[in-house]
């Protein structure tokens, strides 16, 4: 079913995604008066910055920031947030664009109260996309306690005898499995990809055993479990056993700076790693942290201030070497890995209770490329056409960033597309 | 790690080691993963991420005396494993080929070896003079039987009925032309070897990469016993993955060499001892061992030059394809003289027979300065890591 839902050519914004980038140059744009359509694939906005602990360098948690955007939103009637939905085409030229959106049915609509008395009849579950797999929820969920909108999801996996009972428990008369997907035709002046951002597959490096041995986790599972919102409430425990690790090591740059994965840096995962070694150390106060590192990037006065700061901790230690070879004690399920400390030129064998890979980002724009007349980069970053205008890219789908630079690179996007709609 | 060193950047030597095929080398980031994925590294002071600085800084001194360099069996693991794709491996075998120019004297040889411009040369040189030898042996019988005469020796050790080489290129001029080469070869490697062995008897001290204070030779002729079989075996080229498939005809073409040298000798005493000049009957069983070594010795080249031109992501120079390219034509022109010898073409038999002297010249004469030398410099440098207990 296609619907003609046309705003005035050349006056509205659509922004593609709805992380930290996509909410930001939406705001902007519309806090200056022009409409905007936010389209995001999820089913609530907040990107991945929603699935952190902290930000860095302030340490803060990133409610505080999503919960002030998602006062703006609602208190502006010029943004059109559009969740589950992704674009399929673009037609036209700048100033002049037809976008096609597939929009995936909820099965709830807006009477949804987030009571969450549907998820406690619901007996079906689905993995934990959230928290990268390492629980299940339930086929009737609410995507996160920070959701936004705040209305439950049924999953299209859940069984008909848990359907009849959601629709059954629910009181507001808010489930409705007759909704289907649908296409709608936006017609806006202009465009800013906003698409974000997703960590590199670590199985895929191969000599660091992720996938293989439990005990080996990526950074972005080291938030979710650091998380109060996370599978283990916050409290971080290794996989295999629920232990608390005592020994905890960093492989840096994996799969980043590395012609056989990402040949480009992240720009955040060193800044990330020494947070996490802020989560480590509050929770376990003589944890031994070995940061294994080829050189640790930490870019301007705040964030060499971060890193100076833990180098006083004395059970935080860098390791100049990158970890080549990774093995599992298969009694204990500790993590055994090799590097050469380039300091003293001797081979490191250590042996760890669990292993951080701080992976990179990868532009959601390589794996999804948008039907649109974009130009990307060898990597799949979104390179931004400034002469020609329309379409631009915004945040990680332009280059790397961390969330000071993605929105400050969101904020200049809004401008470059109001500035396609003024000069018609 | 040593105290104090002084930097002594050699540039060109950085522009050598690039050209013998270490080309991305300066992409290296000394990340060190090569270390680790190194199979064969020690964990005391591991290859080659350490010698990949040194070589992209130019410190040649730190390089050809390193020992380190030579027990690298170039399995690949680490260029595979290198974010950089710097090629380590390559690398090293390109240090490795500029410490054999460095340890071969006469230098002049050593440099027409390594170009390629100089082939014509190479090859020219002994394709004259074996046509003059042959020219004396067709033209000449009569009077080198007088002369020969004189000092008691026959000289033709052809038959008549047969086909025998000794009647185109006489067996004396082959001999005295390939075993005063040989003691030249000697002699080449015996002054390479003394300069190498204290060379990186003093690298491993400095260094810290071994235990022992002094060079004491009775110790280390025990080390070359104790190595001998992992060399034979290929133990250690065994323990690679990436380049693995090429460990069996690496194995081929050294047992090939083995055989035919062991052959070539037999054949010698059997010449000027008892007196039975050849061709031999195929059913004499050195002549299986012969035929087998030289068959093993095609296969095993075939085989080494087919992995070369597949792996597209491994830097083959000319220093590779110029041994590879002469251990094939060796084998070749061997087997082809043989079999048209007995297919009975006698000029056809004579004219690759002319061109097997060709190649046997290059390989025996130039094998002190050209990649084969690694033969000598691998099994004493891993002789000296055992003897040194580098592990």
């Amino acid at each position: 079913m296609t619907t003609d839902k046309s705003a005035p050519a050349g006056g509205s914004i659509m922004v593609v995604g709805g992380g930290i980038s996509g909410l930001t140059t939406a705001l902007e744009a519309a806090e200056v008066g022009y409409e905007v359509f936010l389209v995001e694939k999820e089913p609530s906005l907040g990107g991945r910055v929603s699935q952190l602990k902290q930000y860095f360098p302030k340490l803060c948690p990133p409610t505080c920031g999503l919960e002030i955007n998602y006062r703006r939103i609602k208190d502006n009637p010029r943004i059109k947030v559009i969740t589950m939905a992704e674009v399929e085409k673009v037609d036209g030229a700048p100033g002049d664009y037809t976008v096609k959106v597939k929009i995936s049915p909820r099965y709830v609509n807006e009477n949804c109260t987030a009571c969450g008395e549907c998820a406690k009849v619901c007996e079906s579950e689905i993995s934990n996309e959230f928290n990268f797999g390492m629980d299940r929820r339930k086929a009737a969920y609410l995507p996160h306690n920070m959701a936004f909108p705040s209305r439950y999801v049924m999953a299209p996996s859940m069984s008909a005898d848990d359907r009849e009972k959601c629709k059954e428990a629910c009181k507001f008369d808010a489930i409705d499995f007759d909704m289907q997907e649908k296409t709608l035709d936006f017609k806006v002046g202009a465009i800013v990809w906003a698409t974000g951002w997703k960590p590199y597959d670590a199985a895929r490096i191969d000599n660091l055993g992720f996938g293989r041995y439990q005990n080996v986790i990526t950074n972005m599972m080291l938030e979710r479990l650091a998380s109060t919102n996370g599978p283990t409430q916050g409290k971080i425990l290794r996989p295999s056993d629920d232990k608390a690790p005592e020994t905890i090591g960093f492989v840096q740059c994996a799969g980043s700076r590395d012609e056989n994965h990402l040949p480009y840096c992240s720009y955040i995962c060193c800044m990330a790693s020494l947070k996490h070694a802020t989560y480590l150390r509050a929770q376990y106060p003589d944890a031994k942290i070995y940061i294994y590192y080829i050189d640790l990037r930490t870019p301007g006065r705040k964030y060499e201030n971060f890193y100076k700061k833990l180098k006083e901790d004395e059970n935080i230690f860098f390791v100049k070497g990158k970890v080549a070879e990774v093995g599992e004690e298969s009694a204990t399920g500790n993590v055994t890995l090799i590097a050469e400390d380039t300091i003293s030129g001797e081979k490191i064998h250590q042996t760890v209770d669990m292993l951080v890979l701080a992976t990179g980002m990868q532009p959601n724009t390589s794996v999804d490329k948008p039907n649109a007349d974009l130009q990307f980069n060898a990597d799949g970053f979104i390179v931004n056409d400034f002469k020609k205008g329309g379409m631009f890219g915004a945040g990680c789908a332009n280059k790397p960033a961390d969330v000071v630079t993605s929105n400050q690179n969101a904020t200049g996007m809004a401008l470059k597309a109001i500035q396609t709609l003024v000069r018609r | 790690m040593s105290e104090k060193y002084l930097a002594q950047p050699d540039l060109a030597f950085i522009d050598e080691v690039v050209g013998f095929g270490a080309e991305d080398l300066k992409k290296c980031y000394q990340c060190a993963t090569c270390s680790v994925a190194c199979p064969i590294a020690p964990d005391n002071s591991p290859f080659p991420r350490k010698e990949m600085i040194a070589a992209s800084w130019g410190l040649k001194d730190k390089l050809i005396s390193n020992g380190d360099i030579w027990l690298c069996h170039q399995c690949g693991d680490c260029s595979d494993l290198c974010p950089r794709d710097a090629k380590p491996g390559d690398v090293l075998a390109a240090v490795r080929y500029a410490a054999i120019n460095e340890y071969a004297q006469p230098k002049f040889l050593a440099n027409a070896v390594k170009d390629p411009k100089k082939l014509p040369f190479l090859l020219g040189i002994p394709a004259i003079w074996f046509a003059i030898l042959a020219y004396i042996t067709m033209t000449g019988g009569d009077a080198m039987t007088k002369l020969f005469h004189n000092f008691g020796l026959e000289w033709s050790h052809g038959g008549h009925d047969v086909i025998a080489h000794a009647n185109f290129i006489s067996t004396w001029f082959v001999d005295l032309t390939f075993v005063p080469l040989a003691a030249f070869v000697v002699i080449v490697f015996g002054l390479g070897l003394k300069r190498f062995v204290a060379d990186i008897h003093a690298n491993a001290v400095a260094e810290g990469k071994t235990d022992k204070k002094t060079l004491d030779l009775k110790g280390f002729f025990q080390a070359i016993i104790k190595v001998l079989p992992t060399v034979l075996k290929h133990d250690k080229f065994n323990e690679c993955t990436t380049n693995q498939d090429r460990a069996t005809p690496h194995m081929m073409v050294l047992y090939s060499f083995i055989g035919l040298f062991v052959v070539t000798n037999i054949f010698f005493v059997v010449l000027y001892v008892f007196h039975l000049p050849g061709p031999y009957s195929q059913l004499n069983p050195v002549k299986w061992l012969a035929n087998i070594s030289g068959a093993a010795l095609v296969i095993g080249s075939v085989l080494m030059i087919k992995n070369r031109m597949d792996k597209k992501d491994q830097v083959s120079s000319y220093k590779d394809w110029y041994i590879l390219g002469l251990v094939l034509a060796l084998g070749v022109t061997g087997l082809l003289t043989e079999m048209s010898r007995l297919a009975g073409s006698e000029y056809i038999s004579y004219f690759i027979y002319y061109l097997h002297l060709i190649a046997i010249f290059n390989l025996f004469a130039f094998l002190p300065f050209s990649k084969m030398a690694h033969l000598v410099y691998r099994f004493t440098a891993m002789s000296y890591a055992e003897y040194g207990n580098r592990k």
